[in-house]
């Protein structure tokens, strides 16, 4: 067992630091530390995924054979361990990390052909559409139907929830093909338009007064039939899998690292109270490091996932948490600040008192509430870990 | 970077978890007889862990986490930890060949054991003074390894001056507070920053021994509550129970990995006092939650002396404190 880098892996960093060093501009690292929602915004991060596409390392967590650089669980994690610690802004994973996978995955020759060249270029912008006013935790009751009717399907129904919708042009959607058969089977997965007729996004301001989430009226909208991925009814197994891509495949712990860091510094000296909360967020981000690359190696070794692979996301939402909550009583009433205009990063952006830590402290810790909600929420969490966990563990 | 053990140190683990099982080892019942410390000796523990110009076979920070973690799972209350990858380490590293053959031999041969303290010390040449509360071991020792930041001074147990007054601690674990008076000492010179090493793989491997405990009482607790009916259903099918049982999994699988950041960091290497420190600092902290909710989950059978849960906790408890709290290795990771 050793920690080390090999050669090989320490010239990769090297690489990797030196391309930060330039892509990285000014103007992008200061669009991320002004950042205060889950992901960065189009304005600040189209540049930044523009240096990776032409580097060839926008897709870097995808296989070689759909288009990644073909690194390994170690390279990857170097990657956005150097990204982290550079402040590069954090891209939106509905596309590159959901609806990617799911494309290269279940998707025929003609639609990775139509729809993974523009998601790379950045010309597709993806929306995810789950959620429903009375579909939470509860995803197979979702309700929104897609009825058939020649060579497209006729879908009505609302989306909740849906973050960056008011920046997307393609939704992909968890739709009811069949409503006579159990709920899980009745599932398809479609992609829409979000320009075609019938469809409507309303903004929903978050309690930190940003503007992450929307909803998406859909009303009598044609999708064609050719855009449904996976067959009909195979809709909650294609929702399965994207979402073990969005609680796992790749690392949380750098990014909570990283913003730990610069919490510290920023806020430092920290009294010892602080200073002891932002140890333990410490330690449990170490670990989950450590958790993180012993489940991405035994998945390159071709084993499957441990259980533990389940709890990552379960970690990374209560460390981002416990960092946010940190920044507010960190730095007394000036974490407090809570400008109306948005967004932070704008040139006209009334000035924030003191670093941007302090700056964002409450709207950042508002924010991160959702991350406990997102993406299954830390009750569903628990229950699916106490279904899979094994009743003993092996010893090393 | 590997962060899966050999195919030698997986059958490593299995024959010592053999060993344990077969032997007379009751689980956290009490301190491991001399005649099942002898046979780990004959198994070759301490010889693997020490270094090869002491008779060793220098084996590294992830054998000790590994040999530790299977001493957890059986709770056996040994001097592992202190005795060997402590203080019989450190003779082993600077002591001379006179030294290391005189106190570092008979721990080879599982004859002897050595018991490892820390603290403030008057020092004459070679003769110390000082008084040092619950030395664990020590009823048992040959020596005792005071362990200061420049220097290590090894005082036989029966030699003039030393006063020993024998205590228990709650795991079972046997203590003598020991007061000296001008006692005859062999010194060995540390280089800067040995004590911290050594500390921090006495440290490495009490967490290592907490991680195997957490699985000892998680796979109890797992079994039990399958088990155990209320309301005419198997406790487990109650969702706080489960999500109870769930935090446990969650919590033993991050304190392994705690864990395997410092073996994996290798002892001689930079960054590994911080990474021991950080484990230690987080799995005492985790390993008695886990053990509190084995005890919650077990109902009033949890709270009595039947069964190894109870025991457990005790171990954790214990372990958890030895050279500091985990509030006080946090405070030291926030400096």
């Amino acid at each position: 067992m050793d920690l080390r880098l090999t050669d090989a892996q320490s010239r990769f960093r090297d690489e990797v630091r030196a391309f930060l060093d330039t892509a990285l501009t000014p103007a992008m690292r200061r669009g991320a530390a002004y950042t205060s929602g889950v992901f960065a915004e189009p304005e600040v991060y189209r540049p930044w995924q523009a240096a990776l596409a032409a580097k060839g390392w926008l897709t870097y967590f995808w296989p070689a054979a759909a288009g990644g650089p073909g690194w390994g669980a170690v390279q990857r994690w170097i990657f956005e361990t150097e990204c982290a610690r550079a402040g590069a802004p954090v891209l939106p994973g509905m596309g590159l990390k959901l609806v990617g996978p799911v494309l290269y995955t279940y998707g025929t020759a003609e639609q990775q052909a139509r729809f993974l060249p523009a998601l790379r270029s950045g010309d597709h912008v993806w929306a995810q559409g789950f959620s429903e006013p009375g579909s939470g935790s509860d995803l197979a009751s979702l309700r929104t139907r897609a009825v058939r009717d020649g060579d497209d399907y006729v879908v009505t129904g609302q989306k909740i929830w849906t973050t960056q919708a008011q920046f997307a042009n393609w939704l992909f959607a968890l739709v009811r093909t069949d409503a006579a058969v159990k709920p899980q089977a009745g599932i398809s997965f479609l992609l829409i338009d979000m320009a075609s007729p019938g469809v409507t996004v309303r903004p929903i301001l978050s309690a930190s007064g940003d503007h992450e989430l929307n909803e998406v009226f859909l009303d009598d909208v044609r999708v064609p039939v050719g855009n449904r991925i996976g067959a009909e009814g195979e809709g909650w197994a294609i929702a399965k899998f994207l979402l073990e891509n969005e609680r796992g495949g790749t690392g949380y712990a750098p990014q909570l690292l990283a913003d730990l860091d610069r919490l510290v510094e920023a806020a430092a000296p920290l009294d010892p109270v602080l200073a002891d909360r932002a140890v333990r967020l410490r330690l449990e981000a170490e670990a989950l490091e450590m958790t993180e690359l012993r489940t991405v190696i035994e998945i390159e070794q071709g084993n499957p996932p441990a259980p533990r692979s389940l709890a990552v996301k379960l970690i990374a939402s209560e460390v981002r948490q416990g960092i946010e909550a940190l920044a507010v009583d960190a730095f007394g009433l000036a974490g407090l600040q809570l400008p109306e205009h948005r967004p932070f990063h704008a040139e006209d952006a009334p000035g924030l008192v003191g670093p941007p830590e302090a700056g964002l402290a409450a709207a950042r810790y508002l924010n991160a509430r959702a991350w406990s909600i997102f993406g299954g929420t830390s009750e569903i969490q628990l229950t699916l870990i106490a279904r899979a966990a094994p009743a003993t563990i092996a010893g090393w | 970077m590997q962060l899966t053990p050999t195919d030698e140190q997986t059958m490593l683990g299995d024959a010592v978890a053999r060993l344990l099982a077969d032997g007379d080892v009751e689980p956290g019942a009490g301190p491991i007889s001399a005649a099942a410390w002898r046979n780990v000796a004959e198994l070759g523990i301490p010889a693997l862990l020490l270094p090869e110009h002491a008779g060793g076979l220098g084996g590294g920070a992830d054998d000790l986490m590994i040999v530790a973690e299977t001493f957890g799972r059986a709770l056996a209350i040994t001097p592992l930890g202190e005795g060997i990858a402590g203080a019989a380490d450190l003779i082993a590293r600077h002591g001379d060949a006179a030294t290391i053959d005189r106190f570092v031999a008979p721990v080879l041969a599982g004859d002897a054991v050595l018991a490892l303290a820390t603290g403030a010390s008057q020092a004459d040449g070679d003769s110390v003074s000082g008084h040092y509360p619950f030395v664990r071991w020590m009823p048992r020792a040959a020596a005792v390894v005071l362990l200061q930041p420049d220097a290590a001074y090894v005082v036989e147990a029966d030699g003039r001056g030393l006063v020993s007054v024998p205590a228990r601690l709650a795991d079972g674990t046997p203590a003598a507070s020991i007061t000296l008076s001008d006692c005859a000492a062999t010194r060995i010179a540390l280089p800067a920053g040995e004590m911290a090493r050594t500390l921090a793989a006495v440290d490495l491997a009490h967490a290592a021994e907490m991680t195997g405990a957490m699985a000892l009482l998680y796979a109890q607790t797992a079994d039990y509550i399958a088990t155990r009916r209320q309301f005419g259903s198997a406790i487990a099918t109650f969702q706080a129970i489960q999500h109870r049982s769930a935090r446990m999994y969650v919590a033993l699988e991050q304190s392994r990995s705690a864990v395997l950041r410092a073996a994996a960091t290798g002892r001689d290497e930079a960054g590994f006092v911080r990474a021991a420190t950080a484990a230690k600092a987080y799995v005492a902290v985790a390993a008695q939650r886990l053990a509190e909710d084995a005890v919650q989950l077990h109902g009033g059978i949890g709270v009595t002396d039947a069964l190894p849960v109870g025991r457990g906790l005790r171990r954790i408890l214990v372990l958890g404190r030895l050279f500091g709290s985990a509030a006080a290795a946090r405070a030291t990771l926030a400096a």
